[in-house]
């Protein structure tokens, strides 16, 4: 809706809520590429840093509930305005899931560093990483210009997050197979490319709410699953 | 949308009680109501909302031929209840409007006793055969206008000495007396506070099981709350008419999207 409401305090009201989702949209992003960076450098500063980090993603999905609770009872939001409010509470909810996810990421890099092993799965990683960001950054755009090609494109982008995956769970498994001393590592490794892997269906999920805020509905068509290491055939 | 109704009360039948072809209404040059073509449902609310001059209420007294009091109004086009044209030269308005009741903005009891502001309806109709009788069709109306238990030991006193919420009920009571088959609200609740008006509201969900009500409101809100239709009006065409849920969730008209986003437009 390009037009203004009449109530102007409402339009700003709306404009405050998506001012705070990209907010927490800028904040989970850099969570997502400093915990793919500390990974791969070992640095455990900067994991510890993205693990606090996660306390004001945390508290920017509190404030956006309660902004959007206050909203809904004040003023009875309808239409593409009530989309948009449902929209901004599970988008707030879905970031800060992938917030939860860096923070993990951040946690075992701890690990990994202590236990001193010479896989480099890191490079590999942060690419995936950096993939997932790039399509979270591009869904929160989708939603500010309320653009559902756009949003499109990027749940069709899920399926080459899940092909890396895929590559990757393979990768370990032979690892482990090799030498009994790559479990550890590689089990913690897993752990975060699953982890990367889930980012990506939780941005796929802000992407069909943008379209859900656009069109009225989410979209039907089945989406191509690429993660296929939980069917009988791959184990 | 289907899913969003799944909090309506089931009901048995969703059977077309009155339907609109080709309706257009001119006051003198002004042509008020543009080419409306609807189907009212049975034993559900309907709410016509949209701004004002938007001809809803204009179209609401066609439904019982209110309009006809009005030498410059023409009407012209089908109105059919029950498949039969409620503007053919051998239907009696008066006989019409007893079955397509109508409660007004205002509320507005005869200058008369509780008891004889329900009586009067059913007494020009000839409902009841002994005095037992009319006590029995005041008393049903009463009950029915969720009104009985607060005036059963008043009834010899003035309608016009209810406070106002009350007195619309007593209206909704008049209206019902002569078990009419379709009432037609015409925003029953503007003048009423908000304990009154969730009353009233109340009132109309009872009401549903058993007629057709078709109600003119300004608060969006309100049609949200009491309709399972809703009809957008503006500047005298019909330009949506669909589910309540889908109306105020995902409408297809950008007017109607603007009208109840409480946008300029």
């Amino acid at each position: 809706m390009e037009e203004q409401h009449i109530a102007s305090a409402f339009d700003r009201d709306l404009e405050a809520m998506q001012a705070q989702i990209m907010k927490m949209g800028g904040l989970v992003e850099a969570a997502i590429m400093e915990a793919a960076g500390a990974l791969e450098s070992r640095d455990e500063e900067l994991a510890k840093k993205v693990q606090e980090n996660d306390v004001a993603i945390d508290g920017l999905e509190e404030i956006i509930d309660a902004e959007a609770a206050r909203v809904i009872a004040l003023r009875s939001p309808t239409a593409s305005d009530l989309r948009l409010i449902l929209s901004v509470m599970k988008i707030a909810s879905n970031l800060e899931r992938i917030g939860d996810y860096a923070k993990n990421i951040a946690k075992r890099t701890h690990v990994l560093a202590q236990t001193g092993h010479v896989l480099d799965s890191g490079p590999a990683l942060r690419r995936m990483a950096r993939e997932v960001e790039l399509m979270l950054k591009d869904a929160l755009d989708a939603h500010v210009q309320r653009d559902a090609e756009l949003a499109r494109d990027v749940i069709n982008r899920d399926l080459g997050v899940d092909q890396m995956y895929n590559a990757m769970f393979r990768e370990f498994l032979t690892y482990m197979m090799e030498n009994a001393q790559n479990i550890t590592p590689c089990m913690h490794l897993h752990f975060i490319a699953k982890n990367i892997e889930r980012m990506g269906d939780h941005v796929t999920a802000i992407a069909e709410q943008v379209v859900y805020v656009v069109a009225g509905e989410k979209p039907t068509d089945e989406r191509v699953k690429g993660d296929t290491t939980s069917s009988p055939q791959e184990a | 949308m289907n899913d969003m109704q799944f909090t309506d009360r089931a009901v048995d039948q969703k059977e077309t009680k009155i339907a609109a072809h080709g309706v257009n209404v001119h006051y003198g040059e002004a042509h008020a109501i543009k080419d409306v073509n609807v189907e009212i449902e049975d034993k559900t609310v309907t709410a016509f909302i949209g701004p004002s001059g938007c001809g809803k209420s204009t179209f609401l007294r066609c439904l019982n031929r209110m309009n006809d009091t009005i030498d410059i109004c023409n009407v012209t086009g089908n109105i059919l209840l029950d498949g039969e044209d409620i503007y053919d030269k051998r239907v009696d308005p008066v006989q019409l409007r007893a079955k397509v009741g109508m409660v007004f903005q205002k509320p507005n009891p005869f200058p008369k006793t509780i008891y004889d502001n329900v009586a009067y309806g059913p007494r020009i109709h000839g409902l009841a055969k002994n005095k037992a009788d009319m006590d029995e069709i005041v008393e049903k109306a009463l009950r029915r206008g969720a009104i009985w238990d607060e005036v059963k030991d008043r009834l010899d006193k003035p309608g016009t000495g209810l406070s106002g919420g009350q007195q619309q009920r007593l209206c909704i009571a008049r209206a019902v007396a002569t078990e009419p088959e379709v009432l037609l609200m015409d925003e029953p609740c503007s003048a009423l506070d908000p304990i009154a008006t969730a009353q009233v509201e109340e009132l109309i969900d009872e009401l549903r099981t058993q007629y057709s009500v078709v109600i003119v409101t300004h608060s969006m809100q309100q049609a949200a709350r009491v309709s399972q239709k809703t009809a957008f009006f503006h500047l005298g065409t019909l330009v949506e008419f669909g589910h309540t849920g889908q109306i105020f969730t995902n409408p297809e008209d950008p007017r109607t999207e603007s009208y109840i986003t409480g946008r300029i437009g």
